[in-house]
């Protein structure tokens, strides 16, 4: 099941175990995720292999691939709605799945875990019984134990800066692919998590709904939120990533800043992706 | 002398009411399968004036409790002279009754049935009556019977209300042997065993068809 | 038919609704119950739930109400007849209900159920909020639709002695005479009675929609 050499000391809490490697540019070194040795297969298919990744707070990090490279399985595994089979993950210095005994978590502290990431998905996953407003306040209600009216305040708050509030008593069915990811955005933003996961977050939308989302994740990486974007955007990935990862057949091949990625990649296999997604 | 060992001396009674179930039964659907397909062709327009009508008496017959039908031919009929016995009553009860459900449960699948097979057979010089019983209703029913099956089921657990007008079924063995020997319990066990079994029967003859249709490419409901 | 027999058709009536009223009340909870207890698979409950599901759905209503009043006294419980007869509806209907929340909630999104997760809900909670609204509005149709069945089948309980809509008209017909009035009127109560339940399941089958949308 889980490596046994990997456990936590008990009550290391938000300090980092791991140390970074200095960085030129300011930034914080405090370690927002932290992935180690990470491998999943599905039936045998080794899907993520051995794979080691690490975001700073306030960093914005994209993994690109081509698709069946494993991106949006490691993605998953980061707020544990995929199980890896060895490895481990931290959030803000917290191990997720795994108890200090070692042993897996039970679901109440799994989802408090869960709680401090926020997940944005392909396919929007609102829930339709709700309206857009309640949508956004669900989870700080009935998760956090927020009060109707903080809550509310805070929803209407989240949903001015994805320029959804004219549409905060609509129910999702009424709304169109982009304006619905808007309101996921907001809904993950809801929980005030420290790290934000994008599922390529504008895969299923129409080519011209592209733009309204990606103009609201741009603005959240601006305003210093922690990411980690799945996506097939090559432009938007080198305006807002700083740090891109290639992901090939479950390893990472590649990991850079942008400027180094896009222009003078080291590996042949990321300069041919590149070429073919640029035409 | 155990109660179960009652029963046993009492089989005969078990047997002639369960023949009787199943002749009730057997009788009644093979009727109302052939007035379920009946009011299918009448639907399908040959005799425009009576489209109507028989959608209003199918509606009419989901709108009702069986019972409340057994009543209307046993009790209700004699007013017109027509005088019908228990047994007669509830056969014809279930026939038009279940006739009824058929009907509906054929005319769902019919709304989506392809009419680009209708135009084809056209084309080919088929004539109507000959077009619905070779082309439309053998694809129908193999395509709606899961449905088929649950009704067929339905109509097993109706002949039960025939006890009410002294039909001597199935349940009626029941209730006599408990009069008789105060053994209500193991006598009502042995009964619901005896539907019980016949419906579980009739699912693994229902899932078998589904493989003789999937073979035909009838496998998505 | 005079002022009396019209009065003991409306008593016929109101004996059918609330016999039905309180078996289907009881039959959608207790429906819901079976349903979460089966969908956590706990073994030998599972198996038992399985087996009274099946023989539920075979038994006839008729065969099933008389076994109970009948055979309760053998049991040293002396059963009222209402009781008998609602126990009998209710025990019909549940396993029918059963299935239908069963197959709700196998049917519910994963993708939903994720995107509940990932704000940090737990199965609890996500089944309350997210879940359960959703299954009720879904699985409406379907359980308006055994309501209907339910009416339909309640004439069984005339088998055990209470007076229903359907057994009523013998009542009357008793010192008429004429049996064919009455047993129309029946009709037409029985009609009025199902034709509500059609138009609520028309009503409800059209906000499930909405919600697949």
């Amino acid at each position: 099941m889980f490596e046994k050499s990997t456990p936590e000391p008990a009550g290391s809490g938000q300090t980092t175990p791991e140390q970074s490697a200095p960085d030129d540019t300011a930034r914080s070194d405090r370690i927002a995720v932290s992935i180690r040795h990470l491998s999943k297969s599905f039936d045998g298919v080794e899907v993520l292999r051995d794979v080691d990744l690490e975001v700073r707070e306030g960093d914005v990090v994209t993994i690109l691939g081509s698709s069946g490279s494993g991106k949006s399985t490691l993605l998953r595994c980061i707020n544990w709605l995929e199980r890896p089979d060895s490895g481990s993950i931290h959030i803000g210095g917290q191990r997720i799945g795994v108890n200090d005994a070692g042993r897996p978590m039970p679901v109440r502290e799994l989802a408090k875990v869960r709680a401090r990431t926020g997940m944005v998905f392909q396919s929007f996953n609102l829930w339709p019984h709700l309206n857009v407003l309640h949508n956004v306040t669900e989870a700080p209600i009935h998760v956090l134990g927020k009060s109707k009216a903080e809550a509310e305040a805070l929803a209407r708050d989240l949903l001015e800066k994805v320029g959804m509030s004219p549409k905060a008593d609509a129910y999702p069915s009424t709304l169109s692919g982009g304006q619905k990811q808007r309101v996921a955005i907001a809904r993950a933003l809801a929980m005030q998590p420290e790290v934000m996961l994008f599922d390529e977050p504008t895969s299923a939308l129409d080519p011209e709904l592209v733009g309204e989302v990606l103009a609201v994740i741009k603005d959240l990486s601006a305003e210093g939120y922690t990411m980690v974007i799945v996506t097939h955007e090559m432009a938007f990935a080198r305006a807002v990533s700083d740090q891109v990862v290639f992901l090939e057949k479950g390893l990472i091949i590649e990991q850079a800043d942008p400027e180094t990625f896009f222009t003078n990649a080291s590996t042949e296999r990321v300069r041919q992706f590149l070429e073919r997604n640029e035409g | 002398m155990s109660n179960w060992e009652i029963l046993w001396g009492a089989r005969e009674q078990f047997w002639s009411g369960f023949a009787s179930t199943m002749e009730i039964f057997g009788l009644s659907i093979s009727a109302a399968f052939a007035i379920g397909c009946g009011m299918l062709y009448l639907l399908e327009g040959s005799r425009p004036r009576l489209t109507v009508p028989v959608r209003v008496f199918i509606d009419a017959m989901r709108m009702l409790p069986f019972l409340i039908l057994v009543y209307l031919l046993y009790y209700g009929l004699p007013a017109f002279d027509i005088r019908l016995d228990a047994w007669w009553s509830g056969v014809g009860a279930l026939a038009v009754y279940h006739g009824c459900y058929f009907a509906e449960i054929f005319r769902g699948a019919r709304l989506t049935f392809p009419p680009g097979q209708v135009e084809a057979a056209k084309a080919h010089g088929f004539t109507k009556g000959k077009m619905f019983f070779r082309l439309i209703l053998p694809q129908i029913v193999m395509q709606t019977r899961p449905l088929l099956g649950n009704q067929l089921i339905y109509a097993l657990k109706d002949t039960a209300f025939l006890v009410i007008i002294t039909v001597q079924e199935l349940t009626a063995a029941a209730n006599s042997l408990s009069g008789t020997y105060f053994i209500p319990t193991e006598a009502f066990i042995v009964v619901i065993g005896f539907y019980w079994a016949v419906s579980v029967v009739m699912e693994i003859i229902i899932k078998q068809c589904g493989r003789f249709s999937a073979k035909r490419g009838f496998d998505h409901v | 038919m005079n002022a009396s027999a019209w009065q003991m058709l409306l008593d016929g009536a109101w004996t059918t609704i609330w016999i039905s009223g309180v078996s289907i009340a009881m039959g959608v909870i207790a429906g819901l119950l079976i349903a979460l207890i089966r969908i956590a698979r706990i073994p030998v409950v599972d198996q038992i739930l399985v087996l009274y599901i099946s023989l539920a759905r075979a038994t006839p209503l008729v065969t099933l109400a008389l076994f109970i009043f009948l055979s309760a006294p053998t049991f040293g419980l002396s059963l009222n007849r209402n009781v008998a007869g609602i126990l009998a509806l209710t025990l019909n209907t549940t396993a029918f209900n059963a299935e239908i929340w069963r197959s709700a909630f196998r049917n519910f999104s994963r993708e939903q159920r994720e995107a509940a997760m990932a704000t940090g809900m737990t199965p609890w909670i996500t089944f309350r909020r997210i879940m359960l609204p959703q299954m009720m509005i879904t699985s409406l149709p379907g359980l308006i639709n055994e309501m209907s069945f339910l009416i339909k089948g309640s004439p069984a309980i005339a088998v055990i002695g209470i007076v229903d809509l359907t057994r009523v008209t013998n009542r009357i017909s008793a010192v008429t005479y004429e049996p064919l009035p009455p047993i129309l009127v029946a009709c037409a109560l029985y009609m009025a009675i199902i034709g509500c339940l059609v138009w609520l399941q028309r009503l409800a089958e059209r906000r499930a929609n909405r919600l697949a949308m």
